[in-house]
């Protein structure tokens, strides 16, 4: 059975557009112990602070764009249970338009400049193209990421050194793999600053959905160092 | 046919981000041997080195004693084992090989704190 509890929560509130700096506003909200950091939020945008910008969508950890940064670390505020005391934060290191929302932008353009999506040599043949199970298996796999940026956000190496971050080298890597792309991957991912990662593997802990960038990283680097094409 | 659902991903908050502690453990050790190497090396250099015979009597007495310590010694032991073996981590994966990354961290200050408490317990 379900407790109440008592939470407070301390929200970093912005509005760049207006005069006056950031400051923390604390609130206190009261509902069942196994409630979200969303649902938390919510109840204070819907009963205390209805000036509060936030955004979600699915509430269910698929669309990655209520990611906030909780005591800290990266989190989706919907999955996240809340906690008795908590410091919400909008993501680093992105540019804030207002409270919890970050600007997407250049996140979207570098997505973008990358283009994710396989780069033919020949023209489709205009039916569907069979794949290995193996390989559908693992394109499938690194299609879950939710770009929702946690990764990113957490990421020592983009706060310390010219990395782009561990989501783009999950998607250059998914690109990697499929079959019909012929594009050069591996130099786009050392021109992102693939060689700057840590390999601290903090993106794998994280990862709302279970991926680990650290590793297509770490693949990228064995693929530089043994040559070789496209992993079966 | 059962499928792998994601791991629960609700108390990301809580614990320890493992990462974060390989990283700085790394950097920390790293430091240590450094500064216990220039630290060795300038107290060799006041003992037996003409060129610094002036700080002999000062530097020459008390810098030699205290890096013998036995603490000085297992810190630095561990400092020694952890940076290798964790180097050498980061090498083999990145050549191909896979680790948990949690559970090769814990391996690896295990056996750096043994090596380490060692040396703490040859003085006891």
């Amino acid at each position: 059975m379900s407790k109440q509890i008592t939470v407070v929560a301390e929200v970093r509130r912005h509005d760049p557009s207006q005069p006056g700096e950031p400051h923390y506003q604390r609130f206190e909200v009261t509902g069942i112990d196994s409630m979200r950091v969303l649902d938390v939020i919510r109840s204070i945008y819907e009963n205390q602070a209805g000036d509060l910008a936030y955004q979600f969508a699915c509430r269910v950890g698929r669309c990655g764009t209520c990611a906030v940064k909780v005591n800290g670390v990266p989190v989706l505020a919907c999955q996240e249970k809340c906690k008795p005391r908590m410091r919400i934060e909008p993501l680093t290191p992105f540019p804030v338009l207002r409270d919890l929302v970050v600007d997407r932008t250049e996140v979207e353009a570098r997505y973008a400049a990358l283009k994710l999506t396989p780069q033919r040599t020949s023209a489709h043949p205009g039916r569907p193209e069979p794949i290995e199970p193996a390989v559908a298996e693992k394109l499938c796999h690194y299609d879950l990421c939710l770009a929702c940026m946690v990764c990113v956000s957490a990421c020592p190496a983009v706060a310390e050194r010219a990395f782009d971050g561990p989501a783009y080298m999950l998607k250059l890597r998914h690109m990697a793999a499929h079959p019909a792309d012929s594009a050069n991957r591996l130099d786009q991912a050392l021109e992102a600053g693939m060689l700057e990662c840590f390999n601290c593997d903090v993106c794998t802990q994280l990862c709302p959905a279970d991926l680990s960038p650290a590793q297509a990283v770490r693949d990228f680097r064995k693929q530089m160092i043994f040559g070789g094409g496209k992993p079966a | 046919m059962s499928v792998a659902l994601p791991r629960n991903t609700t108390n990301q908050t809580e614990g320890w981000l493992v990462g974060d502690i390989a990283r700085v453990l790394h950097r920390v050790t790293g430091g240590v041997i450094v500064v216990f190497v220039l630290v060795h090396v300038a107290a060799q250099a006041a003992l037996h080195a003409p060129a610094m015979a002036a700080v002999k009597s000062s530097v020459g007495t008390w810098l030699p004693i205290a890096q013998s310590q036995h603490w000085v010694h297992a810190v630095l032991y561990f400092s020694l084992v952890f940076h290798t073996l964790y180097g050498l981590r980061l090498v083999a994966s990145e050549l191909g090989a896979r680790f948990d990354y949690r559970r090769s961290l814990w391996v690896i200050i295990g056996l750096s704190a043994l090596v380490g408490l060692r040396e703490v317990a040859r003085y006891v």
